[in-house]
């Protein structure tokens, strides 16, 4: 049952023609390929195609980012009892990074949260909630505000975390449910951080 | 009246311009936003992956070019929707096969084989196949074929990340059939435009020159993918 298909291809053309075209489009793939997308996507300029049209600056990574506050370093050692929490809070700017290590002698409820100031008290953005005795990594504040992380013991004994942070923040707050108050940084030796 | 536009030299113009935008240029990968929530998931997440798969779609300029040239000569809607089933068959095939089964196959090659399917498809669109071999191979069987290695395509992309088991299938089918919705959006957008300039004649006097720029654009894929696996492994 065959219908008539009004033309299922391009007109018909010599075989030549389809050779040019053919390989037009490999060497203009092969032109744009080698002029502009290595010297953009990969810096590779062998034609200088890259130089001189300037897309070799589109292939540079970003390896670095200034910081605005002055760089600190922080390490605290917190005790949790048994059905207690605590909050353990920096101000970073926008954009401000912090390495962190914590270990605790135990199990923990925790989270890493920040909340941008201006927020209404209680918000707060949750980025990282589980159960765990540790936890490493790097943090690199989305927003100007506080950031830190809420720990809580739900087990029968006292658990420790020892925190190690270095980066670019300031303010460190510390909160339980009994009391709460600024706390002055101090390095790992335990001696005071301007 | 618009003849001063020459579709098939616009053509030529935009599908470079349209493969550089810089996923294509990185193998098109998911953004890092998206990737950190994919391995963060753990269990089923129904509408975001959905989104991730119908994103992946309407900007995967490498899928987009082989539909164009899938349905550049089809007329009727009829043939539109079977020929653009057996492709959603076969990539739906391999995708889920693909990452159940723990498939580990080279993203780059599995890239370059789709970027070949489109130059594949342009050389059939010009009538290359009955001028050069005097034959022409199974259109349908063809899209089958390639739509199995796109499939395998998007079950890499699934695959960079670790997806845990935990709602895997349902999370699988949900980036599928977010597939189908953006394939279905932008085949719409292609359908509406190829359909207003084949009522012009210059769709025919231009046909050809445009597959020969789809070709082209295959290419470029190819290049970019085969580039990537010998130095950038």
């Amino acid at each position: 049952m065959a219908e008539p298909v009004p033309s299922p291809t391009a007109p018909p053309t010599s075989i030549k023609r389809l050779g040019i075209a053919a390989l037009a489009s490999l060497v203009v793939a092969a032109l744009v390929f080698v002029g502009a997308v290595l010297p953009a996507e990969r810096g590779v300029d062998p034609l200088g195609t890259g130089e001189l049209f300037g897309l070799l600056a589109l292939a540079q990574v970003v390896a670095i980012t200034a910081e605005e506050d002055e760089y600190r370093l922080d390490a605290y050692e917190l005790p949790v009892g048994p059905g207690e929490w605590v909050e353990y809070t920096y101000r970073i700017q926008e954009g401000g990074t912090m390495v962190y290590s914590w270990t605790a002698t135990g199990p923990l409820e925790y989270n890493f949260h920040s909340a941008p100031d201006g927020a209404p008290p209680g918000y707060a953005e949750s980025f990282d909630a589980q159960e765990n005795d540790v936890a490493h990594g790097s943090y690199i504040a989305p927003f100007t505000g506080v950031h830190g992380w809420y720990w809580e013991n739900a087990g029968a004994d006292e658990v420790t975390i020892t925190l190690h942070t270095a980066g670019f923040y300031r303010d460190a707050h510390v909160a339980r449910d009994r009391a709460d108050g600024y706390r002055t940084l101090r390095d790992p030796r335990g001696n005071p951080v301007e | 009246m618009f003849s001063f536009l020459r579709p098939g030299i616009l053509a030529a113009l935009v599908l470079p311009a349209l493969l550089l935008a810089p996923e294509v240029a990185a193998g098109h990968p998911m953004d890092t936003q998206n990737a950190a929530f994919v391995q963060g998931v753990d269990g089923p997440a129904p509408a975001p992956f959905m989104y991730l798969g119908a994103k992946h779609m309407v900007t995967g300029t490498d899928h987009l070019l082989f539909l164009v040239g899938v349905i550049f000569f089809l007329y009727r809607l009829r043939d539109v929707v079977l020929y653009v089933s057996l492709f959603t068959l076969g990539h739906s095939v391999t995708l889920l096969l693909g990452v159940l089964g723990g498939l580990e196959v080279n993203a780059y090659l599995i890239d370059a084989i789709i970027g070949l399917s489109v130059c594949y498809k342009a050389f059939e669109n010009m009538g290359g196949f009955e001028r050069v071999f005097n034959v022409r191979p199974n259109t349908k069987a063809a899209v089958l074929i390639f739509g199995l290695f796109h499939g395998l395509g998007l079950a890499t992309k699934l695959q960079e990340f670790t997806v845990t088991d935990n709602g895997l299938v349902a999370n699988i089918l949900s980036f599928n059939v977010g597939v189908e919705i953006g394939q279905v959006l932008a085949l719409s957008a292609v359908l509406i435009g190829i359909t207003l300039w084949r009522m012009r004649p210059s769709f025919f006097r231009h046909a050809f020159m445009t597959n020969a720029a789809l070709m082209g654009g295959g290419f470029l894929l190819t290049a970019q993918q085969i580039f990537g696996y010998f130095f950038y492994p």
